[in-house]
C-alpha cells in the first residue's frame, strides 16, 4: 500500500494539508469506534470481580490477574456442566478441521473440473452451485435436520461436519473455479500430452498453483465454520456442541452475581483462533504464482 | 520419424463447420507450415492431430495408424505451445522430465535424458531455475526441450515464436530448422507469418475458413500461387493484380490493359487453357521483383522481358530495395527496384516487366489459369 500512496503526487498548499489530517482524524476516530469493544473485553477480563463493581468500565485493570481466564476455560458451568470452555473448545476444533480441509478440497476439485474438464452443461452446474452460496442458513435448518436423521448422524460432530461441508462448497468452489479460470487451459493440454491423467494434472499442478487461493479459502471456511452458531445450536447435541453455543450457555447460565470477567475471558477464548488464523496467514496472501508460465 | 496423412478431416462445432474436408499427406521427415490468418482453423486442425480435439470426420494417420481414437499421450507427439505452457512450479529440468515422470521412468534414466536435451538447446545453467525467472528466448527453448525429451514421432508446434521480439524470433526460427535438419522428425508447425512459412517449411498448406487453398512447396506456392488469395498472403510487398483482358497481336497472346496501344503485354509463356480466354477478362498478377528499371543490355538477352513507360509515384527506400510504386497504363503497381536503379518521384521512365513470372486469375472465381 505504500507503494501507492507514494504514487499520488504530493498534497500542495494548507487547504490540501488540513483536508489530509482531516481524513486521518475520521480514520482514528472510525479505528478507536472499532477497537474500543475489544479493549474493553481484554480489559474486563483482566479484573476482579471487585474491581469490576467499584472502578471505571473504560479503566485498564489495577490487579492484572488471569483467574478469569483459566476458571472460563476450564471450571465455568455451562448449563450443569462445570468443565469450562475446554471440551467445547476441542469439539470445535474436532469439527472445523475435517469440515476446512474436506470442503476445500472438494471446492478447489469442482472448480478444476468445472473450468479445465468442460462438459456440456458446465455453466449450468456451476449456476446452480452459485445459487447455493444465496441461500440463506435458516431455509436448510429442517431438510438437514431430516437427512441427518436418516443417516444416523443426527446430534454427532460427524453430523456437523458433513453440515458445514454441504454448505461451505457453493463458497469454496465459487472461489476456486474463479482462479482456476485464470491459469491458461494449455498446461492442463501440454499436461494431457506429457502423459498425465485428471488427478495427475489437479495434484501435480494445479494445487501447487493455488497456494494464494487456498490461503483465502482456508480463513474464510475457517471463519465461517468456527464462528457459526445457528448450525451448532441446531444439530448438536451436549457435549457435542461447539464453543459459540458454549459461551451462550455459559453466558445464559450464571448464577448469582455476573461474572463479567469471565464471561469476557470465554468470549476472548471463543474468538481468539479466528484472530490467529488471520494473523498467521495473511503474510501468504501472496500474488502472481502464475506469472511467468505464459508470455515472456 | 513418421509419415502422416490426413485423410478428409472435417471438425464442426454444431452447425458451424470449421474444417470443412482437409487431405494432406507428409512424408517421413517433412516439415509441414499450415498459414493463415486467424479463424482459419489451422490451430483447431493441429489440436486435433495433437489429440485435444475431436475429430468430426475423417481420419488422421501416424504411421498408417489410424489415430482419432488414441489419446494424446499415445500418439508418440510433442507439442510447443504459443504460450509455451510451462509448469510455473516446477523447475526446468523437471518441466523438460515430466512427460517421462509420466511415463514411470526412473529418476535416473529422466536425468541422463534432461541433460541430454538441455545440452542440445545449451539451457543447461538453466535446469534448477523456476519459469518465472526466465526470459523469454528461455522459456521458449525449455519448451522446445520439453517436446523433444521424448523423441517422438511428430512435433507440433502452435505459432511458437509468436510472443518472441523480433531479433530473438529470427534467431529462434533458424534454430529450429537446423533442429530439424539434424534430427530430421516430422514436423507440422502453425503460423500466421508468412516469413517462417516460407523460411521453415518443406511443403505449405494455405488455409483460409476450413479450406486448404494450396498445398506445396514454397518456392511453388510463391510463383505459382493457386488463386489470388493464395497470391496476396504470401510476398511482401503483395503481388499486383492488374485487370485486361486477353488479347492477341499477331500470333502472340498477351493481355491488354488499359487504352492504349502500349498496353499490351505479352505472355511469354501463356497457359494451355488461355485460348479460351480470349477476348475476356482476366487478372494479371506480377511480382512487384518482376518489374525494374529498364535495361537494354539484359532486355537483349532475355524475350520474356517487356519494355513499359511508367510514371514514378512515390518512392519507398528499405535499404536493400527501393519499393517503387508506378503508374502502368492508368493502375498503380508496386516495384522492387535497386536503390541504384531510383528514378526521382514525379518523373517518368523505361521500366521492364518479366512475363514469365507473370500470373494469370480469373476474375470470377480468383482461381489461376
Amino acid at each position: 500500500m505504500s507503494s501507492l500512496t507514494s504514487a499520488l503526487p504530493p498534497a500542495q498548499g494548507t487547504g490540501a494539508r488540513i483536508a489530509r489530517w482531516g481524513l486521518y482524524l475520521i480514520l482514528l476516530l472510525f479505528a478507536a469506534y472499532y477497537l474500543l469493544p475489544l479493549l474493553l473485553m481484554i480489559a474486563t477480563s483482566f479484573k476482579s470481580p471487585e474491581e469490576i463493581r467499584t472502578g471505571s468500565l473504560l479503566s485498564l485493570p489495577r490487579d492484572f490477574s488471569l483467574d478469569a481466564w483459566s476458571y472460563a476455560w476450564n471450571r465455568a458451568c455451562i448449563g450443569a456442566d462445570c468443565r469450562g470452555m475446554a471440551p467445547y473448545f476441542l469439539n470445535s476444533l474436532v469439527i472445523v478441521g475435517p469440515a476446512v480441509v474436506i470442503s476445500t478440497l472438494f471446492g478447489a476439485l469442482n472448480g478444476y473440473a468445472l473450468t479445465k474438464w468442460r462438459f456440456r452443461g458446465a455453466n449450468i452446474v456451476f449456476g446452480m452451485i452459485l445459487f447455493g452460496s444465496f441461500l440463506p442458513s435458516q431455509v436448510i435448518l429442517l431438510p438437514m435436520a431430516q437427512t441427518l436423521g436418516f443417516l444416523g448422524l443426527a446430534g454427532s460432530a460427524g453430523g456437523l461436519i458433513l453440515v458445514h461441508v454441504v454448505y461451505g462448497l457453493a463458497f469454496t468452489t465459487l472461489f476456486f473455479r474463479n482462479y482456476y479460470v485464470s491459469i491458461p487451459d494449455d498446461l492442463v493440454k501440454a499436461a494431457t500430452i506429457d502423459g498425465a491423467g485428471f488427478f495427475q494434472i489437479f495434484t501435480k499442478i494445479m494445487l501447487p498453483l493455488s497456494l494464494p487461493i487456498l490461503v483465502v479459502t482456508i480463513i474464510w471456511q475457517f471463519t465461517q465454520i468456527w464462528n457459526d452458531f445457528l448450525f451448532g445450536a441446531s444439530f448438536a447435541a451436549g457435549g457435542a456442541q461447539p464453543v459459540t453455543v458454549a459461551l451462550n450457555n455459559l453466558v445464559n447460565t450464571t448464577t448469582g452475581v455476573k461474572q463479567y470477567n469471565v464471561d469476557m475471558a470465554a468470549a476472548m477464548i471463543a474468538g481468539l483462533p479466528t484472530l490467529v488464523v488471520y494473523v498467521l496467514a495473511g503474510k501468504y496472501f501472496i500474488r502472481g504464482l502464475t506469472a511467468g508460465s505464459v508470455k515472456g | 520419424m513418421a509419415t502422416l496423412s490426413i485423410n478428409n478431416v472435417r471438425k464442426q462445432y454444431g452447425s458451424v463447420e470449421v474444417l470443412k474436408g482437409i487431405d494432406l499427406d507428409l512424408t517421413d521427415g517433412e516439415f509441414l507450415v499450415l498459414l493463415g490468418p486467424s479463424g482459419c482453423g489451422k490451430s483447431t486442425l493441429l489440436n486435433m492431430i495433437a489429440g485435444l480435439e475431436t475429430i468430426s470426420a475423417g481420419e488422421i494417420r501416424i504411421d498408417q495408424r489410424v489415430v482419432n481414437e488414441v489419446h494424446p499421450k499415445d500418439r508418440d507427439i510433442a507439442m510447443v505451445f504459443q504460450s509455451y505452457a510451462l509448469y510455473p512450479n516446477m523447475t526446468v529440468a523437471r518441466n523438460i522430465g515430466f512427460s517421462l515422470e509420466m511415463r514411470g521412468q526412473s529418476k535416473p534414466e529422466r536425468e541422463g535424458a534432461v541433460r541430454r536435451v538441455a545440452k542440445l538447446l545449451q539451457i543447461e545453467h538453466l535446469l534448477d531455475r523456476k519459469p518465472a525467472q526466465l526470459s523469454g528466448g528461455q522459456r521458449q527453448r525449455v519448451a522446445m526441450g520439453r517436446a523433444l525429451v521424448r523423441d517422438p514421432k511428430v512435433f507440433l508446434f502452435d505459432e511458437p515464436l509468436s510472443n518472441l521480439d523480433a531479433k530473438l524470433r529470427v534467431d529462434m526460427r533458424t534454430e529450429i530448422k537446423k533442429l530439424h535438419q539434424r534430427l530430421g522428425t516430422t514436423v507440422v508447425y502453425v503460423t500466421h507469418d508468412q516469413i517462417e512459412a516460407m523460411t521453415l517449411a518443406s511443403r505449405i498448406a494455405i488455409m483460409k475458413e476450413g479450406v486448404v487453398q494450396q498445398f506445396a512447396p514454397p518456392q511453388e506456392v510463391y510463383e505459382r500461387p493457386a488463386n489470388m488469395y493464395v497470391a496476396s498472403f504470401i510476398g511482401s510487398p503483395t503481388m499486383n493484380f492488374v485487370r485486361g483482358t486477353l488479347s492477341a497481336e499477331g500470333d502472340r497472346l498477351g493481355v491488354s490493359i488499359g487504352r492504349e496501344r502500349s498496353g499490351f503485354l505479352p505472355l511469354f509463356q501463356a497457359p494451355e487453357q488461355a485460348g479460351h480466354w480470349l477476348g475476356q477478362e482476366v487478372i494479371l498478377g506480377i511480382r512487384p521483383e518482376a518489374i525494374t528499371c529498364y535495361d537494354p543490355a539484359i532486355a537483349a538477352g532475355n524475350p520474356a522481358l517487356v519494355k513499359v513507360a511508367c510514371g514514378v509515384n512515390v518512392l519507398e527506400p528499405t535499404g536493400a530495395d527501393t519499393i517503387t510504386y508506378v503508374e502502368l497504363n492508368g493502375h498503380e503497381v508496386v516495384a522492387r527496384i535497386k536503390p541504384s536503379d531510383r528514378v526521382a518521384e514525379g518523373e517518368s521512365a523505361d521500366f521492364m516487366i518479366d512475363m514469365a513470372r507473370a500470373n494469370l486469375f480469373d476474375p470470377k472465381t480468383e482461381q489461376r489459369i
